[in-house]
This record gives C-alpha cells, structure tokens and sequence, in this order.
C-alpha cells in the first residue's frame, strides 16, 4: 500500500517534473527566436535615436525685427529694446516655459564681459516672469570651463536664481543626439537637448566678443554651447558650424549685448584692456541681423564674418539690416 | 560495455579535438592549419557566452545558437556538459583522479562528500550576470574570467601552446608571445592544482558555467537516484564522486555531473539512471541563501559603476587600448567581449596582446594591439581576427570594409588609431640621423607617412680649408676620421653657398660629388660646412590607419620614436580627431 | 535479480553504443567542417602574396647630376585618380595594377627637374595601348628603345608590361640626358617577363608608313564594339594622309564574320556602297560621309581603311595591306 502510494506519487512528481523541463526547453526555444540575431552588430553599433530641437521662433512682424538701443544702463536698454519689438508678452505668454541661454562660457568676472552680465540675464528673468507671467524661466548653458563654477564666477547663477530662474547644469544624461537636415557637420552629434525640449520659447542673449577662430562671437555663436561631445573638433570648420548652429537653433528672441565691447584677445579676454564701451543692445528675432549690426561694434563688416553669409543662403536670416527696417533709440 | 568507460571514452574524445581545435587555431589552408575546422565550437556551445550576451545585448547572435541544444539536452538530461563534454572539467576529473588515487576509500568518501562552500558558485553566477543585465547603470560583461570553456581556450592558446610549441617550433614559425600571460597561466594552475585538495575543486566551488548548468538540470527527466529507500549504507558510492553530490542520501541534482561512478561503485546496483526520483530522497535545488543572492546580484550592480570609477570609459580612456580592426565601440565591445583570446591566436603577427588591467579592470585579457610585439602591426589585407571572434565583438568585417574600397569608399578605411612622432627621439628629427625606416614600411598607398628634406649643420661642422684642388677639401682641423662623411647624407657648403654631396672622405679630407663641383673653390684659410641631408617624418592624419607597422619597425627599439595610440579610431566617434567630410 | 541485471547491461551496452555513435557523428561533423574553408574570408588571397607590403620595382636610377626630389610613391586604381584625375579612366580600362612616381631635381640648377611616371599595365600589349593612344603629334621617335619617343620636354616608351613617361621641366638638353639616362637603367633594371614585340606591328606595310604612328586600341576601335584589338597606322599616300587598319582574329570565320558586321554598322550609320576600279575591292568599299571606309578579311585578319579623303589612295593602300596580309596569312597556314 505504501509501496503502491509512492510509485502513484513518485509518478506524479515525475510528471510534473516532465511538464516544467517541456516548458523550460519551449521558453528557451522561445526565448532564443525572439533574441535570435543573424547579422551580429554593424559598423555604427546600435542606431541611436536622433532628436531635433523645437522651433522656438514666432511669426516674423514686419517693422519689429530688430531695435538698436543706445545706453550704458543695460537694464534700461534692455527694456526699452524689447519694448520697441512689441514688448515681452509678444514673446511670452503667461504660463509658458521660457529658456533662457546666456554665454556662461567662461569662469571669468562679469567685469571683462567675456560672459553675457548678470544683471542682464536677471532683469530678462524679471520680464519673463513678472511682466509676461511665464510659469517657470530655466537658464542653462554647457559651458567650457567646468560648469558649476561658470555659474559662480559669472555671477549669472546667482543674479539668475535670485530673480526666480531655475539654472540648469549641463549632465550627460540632458544629451541627445541630433542630425541637422542639410547640414553638413552635425552629425549624429549629441546636443544639450532636453532642457529645451521642455521649454515653449527659447532666448539667446550674449555679448558682443572678439574670436580667436570665428573672428566674432555673438548670438549665433552663442548657441555653440548646446553641443555636446568633444566639440572643439568642429573648430577646424568654424563658420560652417556657426551658420548650421543658426539651422539648428531657431530662438524665439535673441539679445546681442555692446554695451561693453571685447574688441581684442577673444574670446576669454582678460584684461580690461581689451574692451570699449559701445553703449550698445541689440534686440532682435533675426540672429543673422542682430550679429549683422554687432560686427560694426567690432569694427568688422558683414564680409568678414563668413558665417553671416552661410547662414543668410540658409534662410536663417538676412545680413541686410536695413531691409528690415531696424527701430533706433537712445536712453540718456 | 560500461556506461563509465564510454563516459571516459566522451571525455578523451572532446578533450581531444579541443586540444585539435587550440593546434590547428593558424590562418592557412593546412589540413593541421585553420581550413574550416570549428574551433569556436566549444565556445558556441557554452550557454553562459550566450546568456552572458544576451543579457547584455538583448539579442541571440546566430553562431551561439548552439548553447541552446547545450540547455535543452540539460534540461532533459541533467548537468552532462561537466562530465561528457567541458574539456575543463575532464582536465579536473583527471588531474583530481591523479592527485588522490592513492588515498584510502575512505578518505575518498570524505573528499567528495557535499559541502555548504559549493553555493559559491552560484554567487559568482550571479555576481557576473547582474554584472551584465543592468544596461542602465552600465553593463559589462565579465563570465569570460571564470566561465570554463574562455578560461581554458585563453590559457591553451596563448600559454600551454607556446610553451609547447617553442622547442619545436610545429605551429608557429616564429615563437609566440603574450603579455601578460603569466596571469593566465597562474589562474589556470591554481584551478589544476586545487584537484589535489578536493577533487574537481573548480567545478564544484567556483564554475559559473556548472552553476548554470545545476539551474537548468532542475527538471531534469532523467536523474541518478537510489532505486531503492533502504541500503547497507557502505557510501562506497560517493567514493568517487565527482560533483560532490551525495547520492547515498539525499542526492543534489543541481550537484549532480552525470559521471555514473555512483552507479558503478554501488556493490548492490540499487543506483540507477531514470525519470523516477531518488527513493532515498533528492534536493533539487541549488544551495544558496536569499541573503547570499542578494549580496552577489547588488554587488554586481554596483561593480560595474564602481569599477568604471577610474573613467577609463569616459575622458580617462586610455590611449593604449588600440582594439583589433571592427572592434565594436568601447562600451559595446564590453558587453560582448569574453575574453576567449581566439583573435589573439588566430592573428597572424601576433600583434594582438591580452590586456592588463592598467586600461581599466574591465578589460583584462580583453584584446589589445601592442605594436613592439609579433613580427608586424595589423596586416593591411588581414581579417582573421574578426572573422574568428565568437560574439562579434570584433566585426566580422571583409577586406573592402577594412581598407575602405568598394561600396566602403565613402566610409574610408578602418582607423585603428593614428601615428604620432616623438620628436624627442625620432632619429633625424632629435639626433640629425638620417633614418626613412617608417616611411618605407608604410604599407599604404599613398605612404601616410611623408618626409620634408631637411639639412642641419654637422656638430663642430665648419672646417678651415687647409688646401682644396677642384672637388678634394682639406682641412685643418684634424677631426675628420676617414668614411665619416662618405655614407651620401652628407653635404659640403662652401663660402659663397654652394652645396654639393661629399662623396669619399679620408682623413681630414673631403671629396665631393664628381658630378658637381664647386662655382669656386674654397682658397686656403677659407670656411666650409658640413652638413648632413635629413628626411623627417610626418603623418598625413587623414591617410594613417593606425596599423602600427611603423612603430614596429622604428628602430629607436625601446620606446619607439613614432607610436600609434587609439585617437583616431573608427570605431568611436569621440576619439577623432578630424572632422568627417 | 541476475536476469535483471543482465538486461540492464544490455541496456547499458545499447545506450553506450548509441553515444558513441553520437561522437563518432560530431567527429565526422568536424572533419567534414574543415573542408569548408574560404581563406578570403580572412583576408587571405590564395592567389597571391597580397599580404604582403609592395615595394616598387625600381632600383638606384637616380641620374648623374641628379638626386631625388620626392619619394617614391605609388598608386593604385582605387586612388590614381588623386595622381593624374580625369585621365585615370583610360588606364585603369586598359588594365591598369599600379603607379610609381618619383621626381628628380639637378644638383646645380633647381629649376631643372623632371617627374618619372612608371605605369604597370599588367601586358605589354596593354602598356603599348597606352602609349600608343597617346602619342603627341610632335613625337621624335627614339630608335635606342622598341617603343619610344620624346618631345621638347619629355620622353615617353615602353618596356615590357611597363608604360613610362619622363616629364621635364624644361626644354633642356641636360634634363634630356639624365631623362635618357633613367630610361636606360630602367630598361637595365627593371626586368619584365613578357618583352615580346608586338607581332601585328610587322603586318603594316614600312612604305609610305608613318613612323610612330601604330596605335593599339584594345576595344572599342572607331567606336565599334566588334572591333578589339586593332591596329591603326597612318600612311602618307600622294600628299594624302590615309589610315589603314588591322585585327588579328582566331580563323578567317571569325575574321570574315568582323568585318561582315562593321561593314553593317557603317551601313547602318549612313554609309553607301561605293563602286570600285580594281575588282579585289568590290563591295568593300563605302562612302561614309564623304570619306571612304574600306573593310575586308584576310587570313585571319579584319582590316582596312579608316576615314580616306581620296578613294584612290585608299584602294591603294588597301591592295598593299591585302598583299602583306595575304602573305603573312599563308606564312601562318603554313607553320
């Protein structure tokens, strides 16, 4: 009787045994049909998902492209030069997300204007914030230098968060990659990507600089800090990259600042000797025109600034300033 | 016949024709050579290479499909693999027969009872595949140290063999060498040596690939098992035991490696081979404790964060890590790479090296080309090494994708790295010898290395005529040894700026160029220059590969004057150092 | 319990018998794997020795009174291009393997220099095709060489399977020597297996012929497919210069076949049969516009007449050729 229990249970075990090794083999079977890969890995490892950056730009306004304001109080040609274009609440409506990219390239001193001045980028939060009831005003940049201390040493951090912004460190994890349609050098390259793609309007706002490479660096070269990777490489082909970075990026408004002028060893600078006063801003939603009028600042002409025509046959934006009937002001 | 004997017979069979698959591991159509033998075979059918790239690759790559007989045939049939087929294993199985035959019976029952230790294995399982499964925090994969099947074709091919082979010099022409591999050679002693301890020590406490195996054999159809409750309990058949597994009672068959001795030693035949279960009970499953499990999975999480600490993955890459052409990018090369060392033999100028650990722990014995070894860099038409690669982590790429011709032309040839001269110790560049040895070796066309002529003023290299008639210059300063200027590199400036080959000198006298002759000759008191002729080198970035056959020839033989490192590589697109066009 | 176990070694003998079998299978397995070998999959040509790094076939040739400007370098069809551009098509269609090129400069007069240009065309007959296509009209025929000319500035020959051009600097009678000079260690040096003449040269009647002027068109001739192989040569008849035409085929079938098609596709192309004087020539010969074409079958051969203003001279050399051909095709016959 017992004898007889255990083989009946004995033959039950075995045939549960039996049923779970068929459903092993059948998973593994299956597992390996779904896994089986014939080919092995291409030349480029796996195809990485490319991401294009949101158009920021708004309809053009003809007569409100661009405002030249002359003053040395920054805050005051800020405003009067936006306000000249329609004021912040044609860019910015309330609730929206606006990004804003200052040139934080750089661990230097607001003094010698290597970097776009703090009070600059304050006082554009303040507008967006408090004038045009944006919801939430981020400002970020991938500079050079190591990035915290870019913020720091700028005084962009503080000045920014104080008037209400979230500021925004470059980390790998905020790259994509991208591939600029008619370019010829963004590539599969990564790009500071996912700040903006949360953001509904973008600003560039950057000083006017002497450079080393480009001759001028301004609101197009400015956006050279959404590349990611080892970028200096495109330095060998820097106007092309300017004009592609000008593809690429469309702002909603960009702000060129002369008020001080890097006129010699750019782009770092160093000395206070290498600025002048220009008493300069520029507000424009064309960046081809805003750098148009800023190569004047630098004593350059619209021709030699290869990138300015690169960008214009690109239909970016047009170095003929006067077509679009720029707004002129002074504050005394 | 007996079941053990044909055991034994399978074991001698598949050491064999592994040990067949180390020798005939040489490009060439000898019937002892390459040919078509399937010297992955062993590697293809061990599951964990599979599982291993699975986990880390998400995909099933075709040549190891054959893993999956190797899993269905354990699942039915139980561990096999160790006892039948693992070319290891049968190395322990007698190794450990050898080291304890001598001992008393009861000794032997004493040495292959089960032991707790025997859930170690497990861990290390573990341990390497939660190493490979966690893509998101970056996954590496790391079986190939321990799995059976790499560590055995790694310490064959580039250690036993070489020794072998120097005397005779049968398999390779010239003696092999392996950086390293005295790493190798001293894992896979202490896994020989520890048989003397306990037999089969590497099976039983520290085989990944058994572990796997033990996981699999759970519902194993057929099992060893006593046929009958009650016995005399002699334990005679744990005598021999290899697995360690215990069949007098309980019997583990996760433990279990089918070697039958049980069976044999059973003075009653009450053990048998069936689909029922052990009447004397069985444990089916592994070992391991919950604690145990989660220790080794979280471990293997956080190695590889830990591990990649160093950057050598980020901008802390090391610049030596030059992998063989169609390597896949760095970190993809990681997931792949078991570091069997089948490129290494198989490369004909054994200039592909097993890495240390100064690249980064990841890639130990992970293939590396060191240029100072083997008799030349990477062969211009030579695709043996990705044709061999097991799991592709070199590309099998053809001839025309390596050398960037065909429908690869616009992508260009495959870089390696590129060349850069040490002008600190580049003969005409630091020394003023006129040395083109690189620029000659350079096998591709048009050279990547090119030369600007240049003439550099000998050391004390302005004389005094003494007395010149037509092309014979004698000096006053007896410094002159006789040859010193005849080698055709060195040139005579006279005053007015003349510069004509010296073509004999003897002492203190020059003669120049028969050809040439001076617009003036020099008058007595008057000063001429010596000067010798220099070819320096230069690499054309755009065309250098990075083959490494100039810094194999540099004759600066030490730290060679020209030296390829890994910028430049094709495989990673952060390391160029040129624009695509 | 005996019988028991006695079928139970029976059992065992079967399953051992089945597993070695087993083996024995994945040992036949194995051998007949290494039959399956494709050694270009790793990179190995069983041809030749491709592994290994080329080095030019050129020795010391430096010339007196000369030393070496560059480095020898080469080129391959993929890049020639990078070397000679848009004429790269040409030789790499006639069978082009590789391109050395080095310059020399004069020790005593800078602006003195030359470029030697070593073409391998693989055949002679392919290296003479590109000499021959490309003889300059100011060519001086250099008798030292089997085929060789020089014009103001350069010397151009060939020598075996090799196509060489000297190109100067200058119009300089020292360039010209050392140019000279590295022709003939060229012909010392660099030796060639296949130096054999070119057989169909004998086949144009010396009178009245041109010097020089045989040119090899290795397919394709006056823009006819059927056409490969072929001669040309220009003869100077009664103050006319006419072209006259040859092919060597394997069999008079063959031949008569040639010549039976060109003369369709020049029918096809506009042409009109002419009438002729002498009978030999009868239905040979068209107007093709305004120009007479002669096509006929000799032997073995296909030849004829190419583009002649005057008919008469035209049929004159046409009955020359026929002699020659006739004559050469019995020689032939009769070996």
């Amino acid at each position: 009787m017992t004898e007889e229990n255990d083989r009946n249970f004995g033959r039950r075990r075995f045939l549960a045994r039996a049923a779970k090794a068929g459903i092993s083999i059948a998973a593994a079977a299956g597992a390996s049909y779904l896994l089986y890969d014939s080919k092995g890995p291409g030349a480029g490892g796996k195809a990485k998902e490319l991401v294009t950056l949101p158009d920021f730009s708004l309809p053009a306004r003809p007569g409100q492209t661009i405002s030249v304001v002359k003053g040395s109080d920054r805050i005051r040609t800020l405003n009067k030069a936006i306000e000249l274009l329609g004021g912040i609440e044609r860019f910015i409506r309330p609730g929206e997300t606006v990004a804003i990219k200052p040139n934080v390239a750089f661990a230097s001193p607001p003094m010698l204007a290597a970097t776009t001045h703090p009070d600059l980028v304050a006082e554009l939060v303040r507008l967006c914030l408090n004038k045009a009831r944006a919801k939430k005003v981020i400002v970020t940049d991938n500079p050079i230098n190591d990035p915290a201390s870019c913020f720091a040493l700028s005084g962009i951090g503080k000045a920014a968060s104080q008037a209400g912004a979230k500021i925004i460190l470059p980390k790998a994890h905020l790259f994509r990659h991208t591939t600029l349609a008619g370019g010829k050098l963004i590539k599969d390259w990564p790009v500071f990507y996912e700040p903006f793609a949360g953001a509904d309007k973008l600003i560039g706002i950057a000083p006017v600089k002497d450079h080393h490479r480009s001759a001028a660096s301004m609101t197009m070269k400015n956006f050279y800090g959404l590349l990611g990777g080892r970028r200096n490489i495109f330095h060998q082909d820097i106007n092309t990259i300017i004009a592609e970075l000008a593809m690429m990026v469309r702002p909603t408004l960009v702000i060129l600042d002369g008020t001080e002028v890097m006129m010699t060893n750019g782009p770092t600078g160093g000395s206070v000797s290498d600025l002048r006063r220009a008493n300069t801003l520029i507000a424009s939603t064309d960046m081809v025109a805003a750098d148009s009028y800023g190569c004047g600042l630098l004593d350059l002409k619209v021709t030699d600034l290869p990138y300015l025509a690169k960008a214009q046959s690109a239909g970016v934006g047009t170095t003929d300033i006067d077509s679009l009937k720029p707004i002129f002001a002074t504050i005394s | 016949m007996k079941i053990v004997t044909t055991r034994r017979i399978s074991q001698t069979f598949f050491f064999s024709i592994f040990v067949w698959f180390c020798i005939v591991g040489t490009v060439g159509q000898k019937w002892w050579q390459l040919r078509g033998w399937p010297i992955n075979w062993f590697l293809q059918l061990d599951p964990l290479v599979a599982i291993g790239t699975i986990l880390t690759t998400h995909t099933f790559y075709r040549p190891l499909l054959w893993a999956l007989a190797t899993i269905i045939l354990t699942i039915v049939f139980g561990r096999f693999f160790c006892s039948w087929v693992c070319p290891f294993g049968s190395l322990h199985h007698f190794t450990g027969f050898l080291g304890n035959r001598r001992k008393s019976a009861a000794q032997k029952i004493q040495l292959n009872k089960y032991r707790r230790a025997q859930c170690i294995k497990y861990f290390v399982l573990v341990l390497f595949l939660s190493m490979a499964a966690f893509p998101s925090l970056a996954a590496t994969l790391q079986t190939g140290l321990l799995d059976p099947i790499p560590l055995i074709t790694r310490s064959f091919n580039l250690v036993l063999l070489p020794i072998a082979d120097s005397p005779v010099s049968f398999v390779s022409i010239a003696q092999r060498f392996y950086e390293g591999a005295w790493l190798i050679l001293a894992v896979f002693l202490t896994a020989v040596f520890l048989n003397l301890l306990i037999p089969r020590f590497y099976c039983r406490f520290i085989c990944p690939l058994g572990a796997l195996f033990a996981i699999f054999s759970r519902f194993a159809i057929w099992r060893i098992g006593k046929r009958e409750k009650e016995c005399i309990d002699c334990k005679l058949c744990e005598k021999a035991c290899e697995g360690g597994c215990g069949p007098a009672g309980n019997i583990r068959i996760s433990e279990c490696v089918l070697c039958f001795n049980c069976r044999q030693d059973c003075k009653d035949e009450l053990i048998g081979y069936q689909t029922q279960s052990s009447l004397a009970g069985e444990v089916t499953n592994p070992d391991i404790s919950r604690r145990g499990f989660v220790l080794s999975l979280a471990g293997g999480i956080f190695a590889v964060p830990a591990v990649r600490l160093s950057g050598k993955l980020a901008g802390n890459w090391h610049y030596k890590v030059i992998r063989p052409p169609g390597a896949l990018a760095e970190e993809e090369f990681l997931k792949r790479c078991i570091k069997c060392g089948q490129c290494m033999r198989l490369c004909p100028t054994n200039v592909i090296q097993p890495s240390g650990i100064e690249a980064g722990l990841e890639n130990l014995w992970t293939p590396v080309l060191n240029n100072r070894i083997g008799s030349s860099g990477c062969q211009l038409n030579c695709t043996a090494c990705g044709q061999i690669c097991p799991t592709s982590a070199i590309r099998p790429i053809t001839l025309a994708e390596k050398l960037g011709t065909d429908e690869f032309s616009d992508a260009g040839p495959i870089k390696l790295g590129t060349a850069f001269f040490d002008r600190g110790r580049c003969l005409p560049w630091a020394m003023d010898k006129p040395c083109i040895v690189c620029q000659e070796n350079c096998p591709l066309s048009p050279k990547a290395i090119y030369t600007r002529e240049y003439f550099s003023t000998v050391r004390d290299g302005i004389f005094t005529v003494k007395r010149a008639v037509d092309k014979t210059i004698e000096t006053v300063e007896e410094t002159i040894a006789p040859g010193k200027f005849a080698t055709g590199d060195y040139y005579c400036i006279s005053e007015d700026g003349e510069r004509s080959k010296i073509a004999a000198n003897t002492e203190n006298t020059l003669v120049i160029s028969a050809d040439k002759r001076f617009g003036k000759i020099p008058a007595a008191g008057g000063k001429i220059e010596v000067q010798v002729r220099l070819q320096r080198p230069y690499v054309d970035i755009e065309k250098c590969t990075g083959c490494g056959v100039c810094e194999h020839e540099c004759p600066v033989s030490g730290r060679r004057a020209v030296r390829v490192s890994a910028e430049g590589e094709t495989r990673s697109a952060d390391r160029a150092l040129l624009l695509k066009r | 319990m005996g019988l028991i176990h006695g079928r139970a070694r029976r059992l065992e003998s079967a399953v051992s018998i089945c597993l070695l079998s087993i083996l024995f299978l994945i040992g036949l397995g194995v051998f007949i794997k290494q039959f399956d070998m494709d050694m270009s999959r790793f990179g190995i040509s069983t041809e030749s020795d491709t592994g290994t790094i080329r080095q030019p076939p050129l020795r010391s040739i430096v010339p007196a009174g000369f030393e070496a400007l560059s480095e020898i370098t080469s080129y391959n069809p993929e890049n020639l291009y990078e070397k000679i551009d848009g004429k790269a098509s040409l030789y790499v269609e006639s069978g082009f393997k590789e391109l050395f090129t080095q310059r020399f400069v004069s020790t005593s007069d800078e602006s003195l220099w030359f470029e030697l240009f070593v073409y391998d065309m693989a055949a002679v007959r392919n290296a003479f095709s590109v000499y021959s296509v490309q003889t300059r009209a100011e060519a001086v025929i250099l008798p030292a060489f089997a085929y060789a000319y020089k014009t103001g500035n350069a010397l151009f020959f060939v020598h075996g399977r090799y196509y060489i051009e000297l190109v100067g600097s200058a119009e300089s009678g020292e360039l010209f020597k050392a140019m000279t000079e590295v022709a003939q260690k060229i012909q010392a040096n660099l030796t060639v297996d296949d130096d054999s003449r070119i057989a169909e040269l004998a086949l144009f009647p010396q009178e009245d012929l041109v010097p020089g002027s045989v040119k090899l068109y290795l397919a394709n001739a006056f823009g006819f497919e059927g056409l490969t192989d072929t001669f040309t040569a220009r003869y100077q008849i009664d103050d006319e210069t006419i072209t006259g035409f040859i092919s060597k085929r394997p069999d008079l079938q063959d031949a008569q076949a040639v010549a039976k098609s060109y003369y369709n596709f020049l029918i096809e192309n506009g042409a009109v049969v002419k009438n002729t004087a002498g009978k030999t020539l009868e239905g040979k010969i068209v107007d093709f516009y305004d120009t007479t074409e002669i096509v006929f079958a000799t032997g073995p051969f296909v030849a004829g007449i190419h583009e002649a203003q005057s008919q008469q001279a035209a049929e004159k050399l046409a009955i020359m050729l026929i002699n020659k051909l006739s004559k050469a095709a019995k020689a032939e016959s009769n070996d």
